[in-house]
């Protein structure tokens, strides 16, 4: 069992409240919770796309491996971002998850959970969907593992999955917030939706999104507006933000709609929904090819 | 993907070693418990064990010609056993290793053994001296393999040190003076290191030289393989293969294909290409990691061994893909479509589809069809293609190139495709669950949603389909649309017609179903063994094979074995004696049998009894099967014309009731027990002189006196009686006297064994008075003794008369038994026996194609209807809805979850597929397809306008969330209709309702009222382009998109015709007869009454000014009409006042209001009813014919 203030992190993790958490003071380096919160620390970095304040965060040297998985994570996210050679750090959390299955490592096993987690998600960001999955394991007991994994399925279009996943963990999890998070999320692609009500502005942008998905906009635009209040440039906000603009469809909000994606576009240049309307602009531009245009009939 | 096709699975302790037997379908398989398991893989079942090592046994292999099996342990001991059942042992025990044995191979031609050891050394042993002749030094760790070249002196070996190393041992062939051990320095010169490679990061577990390519291939806990290419004087490294993420254990080059197979730590079987290296396929397993790979040296076959048993598997399907028509056979071979004819035999290849689908995979089926020379053929790659392609005239492929299908093959996804008609083919696409039925030019003609989730879908006759499902097959009528039949078997997986296509056979893995046309009638046929395909005899039966036999099956359900097999082939024709078929390489083949055994039965089945003699005249063989299947069938009198052996034809005889053949065969046997049953059965049969023959011989004196009796045979039974005297049996004396009536001897029967009382009563009482005294006194009696005895009086027993001389008759029988054959057989008329003639087994026989075509012939006619359907058609999009009611729920695959998963369907393709509309095309990002709609239905060509409502509406219609932290954010899909879950009904959200757009319209409307006309064009312009876009959802909202569409145009129109009348009027003020002209058109524009006032104010104006009054007062009059306000009313009469005052016009121009006219769009002038116009199929704004093909200038997009 966690003590409250562990809990109390993680609960603050799984709800994307990633600035909070980060504020919080560091509990004792010999308490039990030490190691755990500085790693939810340093994934919160990693969340907010802040992987060098992670890393200045993380102590070197320490043989613990959640927290070499983070680092690890840290400076792959890093590496994204500079374009550098990934291969190498993908390695070393190949490395650190076939370590965990051993003997000799220093870690609980929440920590070598953490390091599974930690994998999967590089795995995936790299696009290797099948080391992911492999790596988070078919039959884990960890419902972080399942999260990932359920988004993954999701990812690639298999809500039938993710479902089944949902529905083999709710046999052996306990009723938490990360499974009923895991539920809403699903509902969300496949149409049976959620009501999440929690304050932060990740969960303010979850609810935004959701009550775009139930065709409910100028609500989600208020909802959207809030969280970008709080948090003010949350690309999946502003996204969701446009779109509902879009959808509500009065003059004053097709000027935001344009607003909003000159700001999402300029700031996040490698958002997937930026780079996939890029994409379908050009797209169109291959279809339109296809069509010779005759002139325009006139008198003249 | 390729397919991985798991032949033979095991459980069992750890398996670290694993070896093929060259010719043999035998597996060695090294245990880590110590035993080492020999299996034979084709049956299944473990055929030896030998349990003598101690230790996990790592090494075990094969000696390539003679039965012997090496085997190298953790205990630090090879050991070579002899394999054969009958003297299974080992033979020796190699000492020397000083640590666990890795890997033993034996040479392919000289008596050496090679070994491995984590005592860093390689070792040459000569098996025949039993003496280590070499050893490799300088591997600085464990050596984890060590293997002789398949022709050179050279060995390659592995380690742990991270080096591959290549050795020449070509010293060791000149012979070695020193064979003796312990004298390791002379060894070295024998042996010498020629290449070290080094590349591997972490220790290498396994390196093989290529079979024929300079090559070596090395696989590494770095999780790399990678491929290195030797020449005479240096070694290299290649490339690499990424993709495991575990340690690799071993890697092989398939022996025949450019494919490597992978297996490591990571719980995966890997296939890589070995040209591109590039991973091709992936198996997994749960939980099992994998630690040793063998490949066939000859066979498409691989094993694996793993923590909890093994497995054998072969990577692609061998069933080639093949149709029959007529003589000949289309089939593919390495990708080649190939013709082969079964009379000549002549085999020419006549089209490529090395293009079609990916290169490691084999088309899976293939259809032919012959009217149009084309085959449809389908692929399992890419989630499953087909491609329709003509075939070339045979002629043409001489010499030269052959044609590639890429030419001017039509492609798609599918499944499964065949030819349903003349020029028509049906594809199934397995995920959606639709059968779309196609023309030869590849677009749908119809599409049908099969009533049961469907696997596969086969020929069914004319007009039908056979669908396969998960436990039933089912005969769909496509026409009708409806199921016709449905019969349960397991899933069918080939289908075969019959010649005139009156029965169907229905093969499963494990089961045949035959059955007739409409399925009305079916026999099940179980296998225990794989079936691998089948073919129709010209006479009616079908011929099927097995993984190791040919068999035959009637009917009605009966079935044999024609031959056994080595190993599967694949039947295309049975004709006569000879099985066509293909091998397992797709190369045609011929089997000849003796169909004699079937085709008796057919005959008897059909009680064809000519052919059943002509089957009996010619043939010898037929054993004791065929008579116990007789005699089982009940036809003992036929099988007694096969039966030599006498005991058989006996029982036959008598169960069939023939007594000549069984008297015949009763005394050529002999025996009294013979003779009882033949005298039972002829009894039976009313045959009294068998009877008494049989009797006699088996001297049943009673009986056949009673039989004489019976038959009223008096001199027999005289006969008897002497006999009975004779014998001096009196009893048998007194039976035949009382028989035969003849009291005298009776009397003296009775007499003689002294029962004087009854003698004398006999004599008595017969009239014997003499006699009776004679008696009496011989009894020492006299009259006066016998007092007592009453007098009887006078007997009148004796034996009846014979009526009828029944001696001479036997009791008539019906000759139903011994009919035909009997006298076919007695008479020998049949001697030299007619062969029936049998009929050829054509694909589709003529009179089947004629029904196609008709069939076809509707189908044009449904066809020619449907392009004039189109556009808004809400009644369509009602259809649409209304065939989603009966959608199958999507049966859910069970699936396990893990790593293995595929992507699924996305939900934009569900709306891409869900709409006809091209709004939700567009909301999928499928703007192609939008394009292809809006061209079809409305005519657009020109997009470019469009371009930033396409975008507005697909960023519109999806939005992200990033639920886990640090992944990238999930994309999710907006829909319009949130509460539904259904992926077959979900649709993306509106992005713009008839409603905003509405708003748009009246803007623009304002902008006319206020004079501000530029910006009102450019509104109704933008209007018309929203329009285009828009989702609609009812018949009501379609009327008020065509009525808005109608308007927008009008108005546009009367806009633009306003801003040309005033651009003439500024540029060109002398042309007064336009500006008039203009001024006119534009009061008939259909506007507003509020705006049709501006339009005739406007005109009035003009035309008051240009003095044509007449015209003027008519616009006045129109305006009052309206009932304007009351300023202008007044300044409307004056206007009216002033033309009936003077009702003429200065002017001359081109307007006649009394004819009603179109307005061209584009040169504004009128186009007066009867006169030739042409309209835009969005807008119906008219033209002038000059203008067809140009862009329309109101919308600018058609």
């Amino acid at each position: 069992m966690d003590s409250s203030e562990l809990y109390h992190v993680k609960q603050q993790f799984v709800l994307g409240a990633y600035k909070s958490l980060i504020d919080l003071s560091l509990p004792d380096p010999n308490s039990p919770d030490y190691t755990p919160t500085l790693v939810y620390q340093a994934r919160s970095h990693i969340a907010l796309n802040d992987p060098k304040a992670a890393l200045q965060l993380a102590p070197t040297g320490s043989e613990n491996v959640a927290l070499k998985a983070v680092v690890a994570l840290a400076k792959f996210v890093a590496a994204e971002e500079a374009a550098d050679d990934k291969e190498a750090l993908l390695e070393e959390l190949r490395d650190l998850s076939l370590e965990i299955d051993g003997d000799d490592v220093e870690g609980t096993e929440r920590d070598k959970a953490t390091v599974r987690v930690l994998a999967g998600t590089a795995f995936a960001r790299a696009g290797e969907v099948e080391e992911a999955l492999e790596t988070l394991g078919a039959d884990t007991e960890d419902l972080e593992a399942v999260f990932v994994i359920v988004q993954i399925y999701l990812s690639i279009n298999r809500p039938d999955l993710a479902k089944k996943e949902y529905e083999r963990s709710k046999r052996w999890a306990e009723d938490d917030l990360l499974l009923q998070l895991i539920e809403s999320i699903i509902g969300l692609s496949t149409g049976k939706d959620e009501n999440p009500s929690l304050s932060s502005p990740h969960v303010l942008t979850a609810r935004g999104v959701t009550r775009i998905l139930r065709n409910e906009f100028s609500e989600a635009k208020s909802d959207l507006d809030e969280s970008l209040e709080q948090h003010k440039n949350d690309p999946d906000a502003l996204a969701a933000s446009a779109v509902a603009s879009g959808l509500v469809s009065t003059k004053k909000s097709e000027a935001d709609v344009d607003e909003l994606w000159a700001r999402l576009a300029s700031q996040y240049p490698t958002h997937p929904s930026v780079v996939d309307v890029a994409k379908k602009s050009d797209l169109f531009d291959e279809a339109m090819a296809k069509y010779t245009v005759p002139a325009i009939a006139s008198a003249a | 993907m390729s397919v991985m096709l798991t032949k033979f699975e095991s459980k069992s302790n750890r398996v670290k070693g694993l070896a093929f037997h060259p010719t043999q379908p035998l597996l060695a398989a090294g245990l880590h418990n110590g035993s080492i398991q020999l299996w034979n893989y084709r049956m299944g079942v473990l055929v030896d064990r030998f349990e003598e090592h101690e230790g996990p046994v790592r090494a075990v292999q094969f000696h390539p010609s003679r039965a012997l099996l090496v085997s190298g342990a953790d205990d630090y001991k090879i050991k070579v056993w002899d394999i054969r059942p009958q003297n299974r042992r080992c033979l020796f025990t190699l000492h020397g290793h000083l640590d666990y044995l890795r890997t033993t191979q034996f040479h392919h031609e000289m008596p050496w053994i090679i070994s491995c050891s984590d005592d860093q050394t390689i070792r040459i042993w000569n098996s025949t001296s039993r003496n280590c002749i070499a050893v490799l030094t300088g591997h600085s760790h464990y050596v984890m393999s060590a293997f002789f070249h398949p022709k050179d002196d050279l060995v390659v070996s592995a380690s742990m040190d991270q080096t591959v190393r290549v050795w020449d041992i070509s010293g060791l062939r000149k012979g070695s003076p020193n064979t003796g051990p312990g004298n390791f320095e002379t060894f070295d010169t024998f042996s010498t290191v020629k290449y070290v490679l080094e590349g591997h990061d972490r220790g290498v577990n396994y390196a093989t030289f290529h079979p024929t390519l300079p090559l070596i291939l090395s696989a590494a806990d770095d999780r790399t393989i990678k491929i290195w290419r030797m020449s005479e004087t240096k070694a290299w490294e290649v490339d690499s293969c990424r993709g495991h993420f575990n340690n690799v254990s071993a890697a092989l080059f398939h022996p025949k294909h450019e494919l490597i197979v992978s297996c490591g730590e990571d719980k995966t079987v890997r296939v890589w290409d070995l040209a591109k290296r590039t991973a091709i396929q992936t198996f997994r397993r749960e939980h099992d990691r994998f630690w040793d790979l063998a490949a066939h040296p000859n066979l498409n076959l691989f094993a694996a061994g793993h923590d909890s048993g093994l497995i054998v598997f072969k990577l692609e399907r061998e069933r080639p893909a093949f149709a029959v028509h007529q003589n000949t056979l289309y089939y593919i071979r390495d990708k080649y479509v190939r013709a082969y004819d079964f009379e000549t035999a002549s085999d020419i290849g006549l089209l490529s589809v090395r293009k079609f689908g990916s290169p490691y995979v084999p088309p899976r089926t293939l259809s032919f069809n012959p009217a149009e020379n084309a085959v449809v053929i389908t692929i399992a790659s890419d989630n499953g293609l087909y491609e329709l392609t003509t075939l070339p005239k045979p002629s043409s492929a001489q010499g030269g190139e052959l044609k590639d299908s890429s030419v001017d093959g039509k492609r798609g996804s599918g499944t499964s495709a065949i030819f349903v008609a003349r020029n028509r083919f049906a594809v199934l696409n397995k995920t959606t669950q639709i059968i779309e039925v196609r023309d030869t030019s590849n677009s749908v003609v119809k599409t049908i949603k099969p009533p049961v989730q469907t696997n596969e879908i086969f020929y069914g006759g004319t007009a039908c389909l056979i669908l396969s499902s998960t436990a039933s097959v089912v005969l769909y009528d496509i026409q009708q649309q409806k199921t016709l039949a449905e019969v349960n078997s397991p899933p069918v997986k080939y289908v075969m017609w019959n010649a005139d296509s009156s029965v169907v056979a229905l093969m499963s893995k494990h089961t045949i179903t035959i059955a007739n046309r409409n399925f009305s009638q079916h026999s099940l046929i179980h296998e225990t063994i794989r079936i691998k395909s089948g073919a129709w005899d010209d006479a009616g039966v079908f011929i099927y094979s097995t993984l190791n036999h040919v068999k035959y099956c009637l009917s009605q359900g009966d079935h044999g074995v024609i031959c056994t097999l080595d190993n599967p082939v694949y039947l295309t024709r049975v004709k006569g004696k000879t099985i066509y078929c293909l091998d397992r390489s797709a190369r045609p083949r011929t089997i000849t049998f003796d169909p004699t055994e079937y085709r008796f039965k057919l005959a008897l089945l059909k009680n064809n009894y000519e052919e059943m003699l002509y089957i009996i005249k010619t043939s010898t063989l037929l054993g004791q099967s065929i008579i116990a299947y007789l005699q089982q069938k009940g036809f003992p009198e036929i099988a007694l014309h096969f039966v030599q052996d006498t005991n058989t034809r006996f029982e036959l005889a008598i169960e069939c009731g023939n007594l000549d053949v069984a008297v015949e065969t009763a005394e050529s046997i002999d025996r009294p027990d013979c003779w009882e049953r033949l005298a039972q059965q002829a009894l039976k049969q009313g045959n009294h002189k068998i009877v008494e023959k049989a009797y006699q011989r088996t001297k049943n004196f009673d009986k056949l006196s009673f039989l004489y009796l019976a038959t009223g045979s008096t001199d027999k039974l005289s006969k008897m009686q002497k006999i009975a005297d004779a014998r001096g049996n009196p009893m048998s004396r007194f039976h035949n006297a009382l028989y035969a009536g003849d009291v005298m001897s009776r009397i003296s029967v009775l007499r003689d064994v002294g029962m004087y009382p009854l003698a004398y009563l006999t004599a008595k009482n017969h009239g014997l008075e003499e006699l009776a005294e004679e008696i009496l006194e011989a009894a020492g009696l006299s009259a006066a003794d016998v007092d007592d005895v009453p007098s009887f009086g006078q007997s009148t027993r004796k034996p009846p008369p014979a009526i009828n001389p029944t001696t001479d008759l036997i009791w008539p029988s019906l000759s139903a038994g011994e009919n035909f054959f009997d006298r076919a057989l007695a008479s020998g008329s049949l001697e030299n026996g007619i062969e029936p003639t049998y009929v050829n087994g054509d694909a589709a026989a003529a009179g089947s194609l004629a029904a196609l075509d008709d069939w076809a012939k509707d189908e044009e006619v449904h066809e020619d209807i449907d392009p004039e359907e189109g556009g808004w058609d809400l009644d369509t999009g009602g259809e649409f809805s209304a065939s989603h009611d009966n959608a199958v729920e999507e049966v859910e695959e069970e699936e396990e979850l893990g790593a293995g998963a595929a992507p699924g369907i996305s939900e934009v393709e569900h709306w891409v597929r869900n709409s006809p509309l091209a709004a939700d095309h567009v909301a999928a990002g499928s703007f192609d397809t939008a394009m292809q709609l809006l061209n079809r239905q409305l005519g657009v060509v020109n997009f470019e306008p469009l371009k930033p409502i396409f975008l507005s509406i697909y960023r519109s219609s999806h939005t992200y969330l990033s639920p886990v932290a640090s992944l990238p954010p999930l994309q999710l899909h907006i829909r319009r209709n949130p509460s539904e879950s259904a992926p077959s009904k979900v649709l993306p959200v509106a992005a713009r309702s008839l409603q905003s757009i509405r708003s748009e319209f009246a803007d623009g409307a304002r902008d006319v009222a206020g004079n501000r006309l530029v910006e009102a064009q450019a509104t109704f312009r933008s209007v018309l382009k929203a329009l285009l876009l828009v989702v609609l959802t009812s018949d009501s909202e379609a009327k008020q998109w065509r009525d808005m569409v109608t308007s927008a145009r009008e108005y546009l129109l009367g806009v633009s015709i306003e801003l040309e009348r005033r651009r003439v009027a500024q540029e060109e003020p002398d042309n007064t007869k336009r500006n008039l002209e203009l001024a006119a058109y534009f009061t008939h524009c259909q506007l507003q009454p509020v705006h049709m006032q501006i339009a005739l104010r406007s005109a009035i104006t003009v035309f008051r000014k240009a003095n044509n009054s007449a015209h003027a007062a008519r616009f006045a009059k129109r305006l009052l009409e309206l009932k304007p306000d009351a300023k202008i009313v007044a300044t409307a009469r004056q206007t009216v006042a002033a033309g009936e005052r003077n009702p003429r016009n200065a002017v001359e121009i081109s307007y006649d209001e009394f004819t009603s006219f179109e307005i061209c769009a584009a040169s504004f002038t009128a186009i007066y009813k009867g006169s030739p116009s042409i309209q835009c199929p969005y807008t119906n704004a008219s033209f002038l014919p000059q203008f067809k093909g140009s862009l329309d200038p109101l919308s600018r997009v058609d």
